[in-house]
C-alpha cells in the first residue's frame, strides 16, 4: 500500500519526538503537527514554569503564564524564521509575558490603595521552616525592585542566563542589563544587609547541607 | 551560583539568592502532563473561536442579517442560538472578581457565582479560590483554599474543570463539593449527582467516582480512600464543612466505610471563627499589620477566636519581630484548640523554635523537639526537628553526645537540610 508523504518539512511519530531537534520541533509546528505540540510543551515546559515561578514567586501563577506563554508561541510559529532557534523563541515570549505580568501587579499595587488587593502567596510548602522564613522575607525585598530590574535579577543570578541572552530576551541592549544587574542587586544587597535577621540567617546557614 | 557580579562580595544576598534558585523545583511529570491536558483545552477553544470569526468575516452580511432578525424575535433568537450559548458568568453574590480571576469574600458568607446557563459554584466561608479561565465551553476553577460546591449544567459539549490543590476534576453535568486544604495536604471530594474524573498525584490515571461516594485523598501519607455513604448528599450540600479530618491510618483504595469526615481545615470550637487573611498579609511581609491588628482587637480574645491558619500566620509574625511571649501563646492556642490536626503537630515544632529564640530555652526547646518526634517521627518538620536536636546537643551536651543523633539523622536524612553538619559532626574528633 503506498504511504501518502506528508507534506512537513519532517515527520515524525510521537515515540521518535523526544529525539527530535529544536528546529524539527518547530517545523512539525508550522507544518500543524499534533506531536510537535506535545513536544514542545514537554520539552519546553519545565524552563519556562521555573522561570516563572523564580519571578512571580507563584507556582499557579507561573502555570497560567506558561499556558499563555505557549499558546502564543504556538499562534506565532509560523513568524519563526531560524527553526533552529526555537528555545530562544519561546523563552522571549516567556520573558515578555513575565515583564508584563510584573507591571500588571505594580499597578494593582497602585490600585489596591482603593480597593482589595489579590492574594499573593507564594508556595514553599515544600522549603523547611529556616528556607520558608528566609524566603519570604527576601520576596517582600524582591517586590520593591522595579519590573525590568526584578526580572534581570532573577534571570541573570537565578536562571544563569548571560547578559545577552538576557538582553535579546527583553529587547534591551547589554549595557542596559547590565546597569540594572547592577542596580538591583546593589539595592538588594543594601536592604538584606540592613535587615539584621535576614541577614543573619543568610550568612548564619553553616548547617545546610 | 557565582557571584552577581565579579568585583561585588555580597555573602548574604548570594546566600538567599541561592536559596530562592533551588526552592523551585522542577515540575513533576504529573504536573506536565496536566498542564499539557489544559493546554490541549485551551488550543481547542481557541481553535472553535478561530473558525467561528473566519466565519463570521465570510458571511458578514449574512451573520448581520440573522443577528438583526434575532433580536427582533427572541423565540427565535433562543431557537438558534439556544443549543449553544456561550458560557457567561451571570452574577456574583457574596463577593466580587478581582483582576486574574481571584475571589474576594465581601462578608462572612462565602461566594457564590452564577452561570448564565445554570450552572453555579458556592464557596463556603473562608474558602479562597480563582475562576482562572472562563471560556465559550465552560470555566476552570482554582480551588486554592477551603471547600466550594459545583452545580453543573449538564451539557456533553462544554468543558468544565476544578483544580483542587494539585488535583483536576474533570466534571461533565454534576453536583459536587471539594475542599483542599494546602496545610495537611488533604483533597476530599463529595459527588452528589452525576459523574467526575479526579487526575492528580497518587491518583494513578484518574479516578472516576460516580453519584453517592465520596473520595479522600492525604498526600502526605498517600493515602486514598472512597467510600459510599448515605451522608455524602447532606455533606455535599451543606455550606460549611465541621469536623477535623480523619486519622491517618491505612486504608486501601475503594474500600467502602461508613462514615469519613469532611475537612478542609479544624474550625474553632463552639463559634465560627472570622477568616483574617493573616496569612496573605504574612506572604506579604506586613508583619506588623497582623501584629497591629492582634493589639486592636486583644490578643487574649484574638488566640481565643482567631483560626487555624491565622493563629499560625500570628505565630510566624510574632516570632519574626521576636514578641516571643505572643508567639508562644499563638502556637499553644493552636494546639489546645485544634488538638488532632496537622497545624497542632506543625505548632508543636515551632514552639521549638521559639523556645531557641527566647533566653535559655535551648533545654526546653530539646524537650519539644523530643516531644514532636514521639508524635510525629514521620512528620512534615520531621527532619528538622531532628536536625535542631543534633545541634542543640551539641551545644549543651557536646559533640560526643550528639554525634549518636547525627548517624540517626543521615541513617534518615541524607538529603537533609543538616546533613552536612550530621556528617562533621560523625566524622569529627
Amino acid at each position: 500500500m503506498p504511504t501518502r508523504r506528508s507534506n512537513a518539512p519532517l515527520s515524525l511519530v510521537i515515540g521518535g519526538a523526544a529525539r527530535a531537534s529544536d528546529g524539527d520541533l518547530a517545523a512539525g509546528l508550522v507544518a500543524g503537527e499534533e506531536w510537535a505540540i506535545s513536544e514542545s510543551w514537554r520539552r519546553f515546559a519545565p524552563m519556562v514554569l521555573m522561570t516563572a515561578e523564580r519571578v512571580l514567586g507563584s507556582k499557579s501563577e507561573a502555570e497560567d503564564v506558561a499556558q499563555e506563554v505557549f499558546c502564543r508561541v504556538f499562534q506565532r510559529a509560523k513568524t519563526l524564521r531560524r527553526f533552529e532557534s526555537f528555545r530562544s523563541f519561546v523563552y522571549s515570549f516567556a520573558v515578555r509575558l513575565l515583564r508584563a505580568e510584573l507591571r500588571r501587579r505594580k499597578r494593582r499595587r497602585w490600585l489596591s490603595f482603593f480597593g482589595a488587593s489579590p492574594p499573593d502567596a507564594v508556595d514553599l510548602r515544600s522549603a523547611d521552616l529556616e528556607s520558608r522564613d528566609l524566603l519570604r522575607r527576601f520576596k517582600v525585598l524582591l517586590d520593591r525592585l522595579g519590573p525590568r530590574d526584578r526580572l534581570v535579577f532573577v534571570l541573570r543570578s537565578m536562571d544563569e542566563m548571560t547578559v545577552d541572552e538576557i538582553a535579546e530576551a527583553m529587547n534591551l541592549s547589554s549595557s542596559t542589563v547590565k546597569r540594572a544587574m547592577t542596580h538591583a542587586s546593589d539595592r538588594l544587597a543594601r536592604w538584606v544587609d540592613a535587615d539584621p535577621e535576614l541577614a543573619a540567617m543568610a550568612k548564619g546557614r553553616p548547617w545546610g547541607s | 551560583m557565582g557571584k552577581l557580579t565579579p568585583e561585588a562580595d555580597r555573602p548574604a544576598l548570594d546566600a538567599v539568592t541561592e536559596l530562592a534558585r533551588e526552592a523551585v523545583r522542577p515540575p513533576t511529570p504529573e504536573q506536565i502532563e496536566r498542564g499539557l491536558r489544559s493546554l490541549r483545552a485551551r488550543l481547542a477553544a481557541a481553535d472553535v473561536r478561530g473558525r467561528t470569526r473566519r466565519q463570521l468575516w465570510l458571511g458578514t452580511a449574512v451573520v448581520l442579517a440573522l443577528v438583526a432578525g434575532l433580536w427582533a424575535a427572541p423565540g427565535l433568537r433562543s431557537r438558534w442560538s439556544g443549543a449553544q450559548p456561550a458560557v457567561a458568568l451571570d452574577r456574583i453574590e457574596g463577593g466580587s472578581l478581582l483582576d486574574g480571576g481571584y475571589l474576594s469574600e465581601s462578608g462572612h458568607t462565602g461566594i457564590r457565582l452564577f452561570f448564565n446557563e445554570g450552572s453555579s459554584f458556592a464557596l463556603t466561608p473562608g474558602a479562597r479560590g480563582r475562576l482562572r479561565e472562563l471560556s465559550r465551553d465552560g470555566a476552570r476553577f482554582g480551588l486554592e483554599e477551603g471547600a466550594a460546591s459545583f452545580q453543573i449544567t449538564p451539557n456533553a459539549a462544554r468543558r468544565w474543570s476544578v483544580e483542587a490543590g494539585p488535583f483536576l476534576v474533570t466534571v461533565k453535568g454534576t453536583v459536587f463539593k471539594v475542599s483542599w486544604d494546602p496545610a495537611s495536604e488533604r483533597f476530599e471530594l463529595v459527588l452528589r449527582r452525576g459523574h467526575v474524573v479526579v487526575d492528580g498525584p497518587v491518583a494513578g490515571g484518574g479516578i472516576p467516582l460516580r453519584a453517592g461516594q465520596r473520595l479522600v485523598i492525604v498526600l502526605r501519607s498517600a493515602q486514598i480512600l472512597i467510600s459510599e455513604d448515605a451522608a455524602a448528599d447532606e455533606s455535599a450540600a451543606a455550606p460549611a464543612p465541621a469536623t477535623p479530618p480523619p486519622p491517618a491510618a491505612s486504608s486501601p483504595r475503594r474500600a467502602a466505610t461508613r462514615a469519613v469526615a469532611i475537612a478542609s481545615g479544624p474550625p474553632a470550637p463552639g463559634r465560627a471563627s472570622e477568616p483574617r487573611r493573616w496569612s496573605e498579609l504574612l506572604a506579604a511581609g506586613r508583619w506588623d499589620e497582623i501584629l497591629a491588628e492582634a493589639d486592636r482587637d486583644g490578643t487574649d480574645a484574638v488566640l481565643k477566636t482567631a483560626g487555624s491558619e491565622d493563629l499560625l500566620a500570628l505565630a510566624d509574625a510574632a516570632r519574626y519581630r521576636r514578641r516571643i511571649e505572643l508567639a508562644r501563646a499563638a502556637l499553644l492556642a493552636q494546639r489546645r484548640r485544634f488538638p488532632g490536626s496537622p497545624r497542632a503537630l506543625d505548632a508543636l515544632f515551632l514552639l521549638g523554635r521559639v523556645e531557641e529564640l527566647s533566653a535559655g530555652g535551648a533545654a526546653r526547646a530539646l524537650a519539644v523537639y523530643d516531644d514532636y518526634l514521639a508524635r510525629a517521627p514521620q512528620g512534615a518538620y520531621a527532619a528538622e526537628a531532628l536536625g535542631r536536636k543534633m545541634i542543640l546537643m551539641n551545644g549543651l551536651d557536646g559533640p560526643a553526645q550528639a554525634r549518636a543523633v547525627a548517624g540517626q539523622y543521615l541513617l534518615r536524612f541524607p538529603g537533609g537540610s543538616y546533613a552536612a553538619a550530621a556528617r562533621a559532626l560523625a566524622h569529627g574528633p
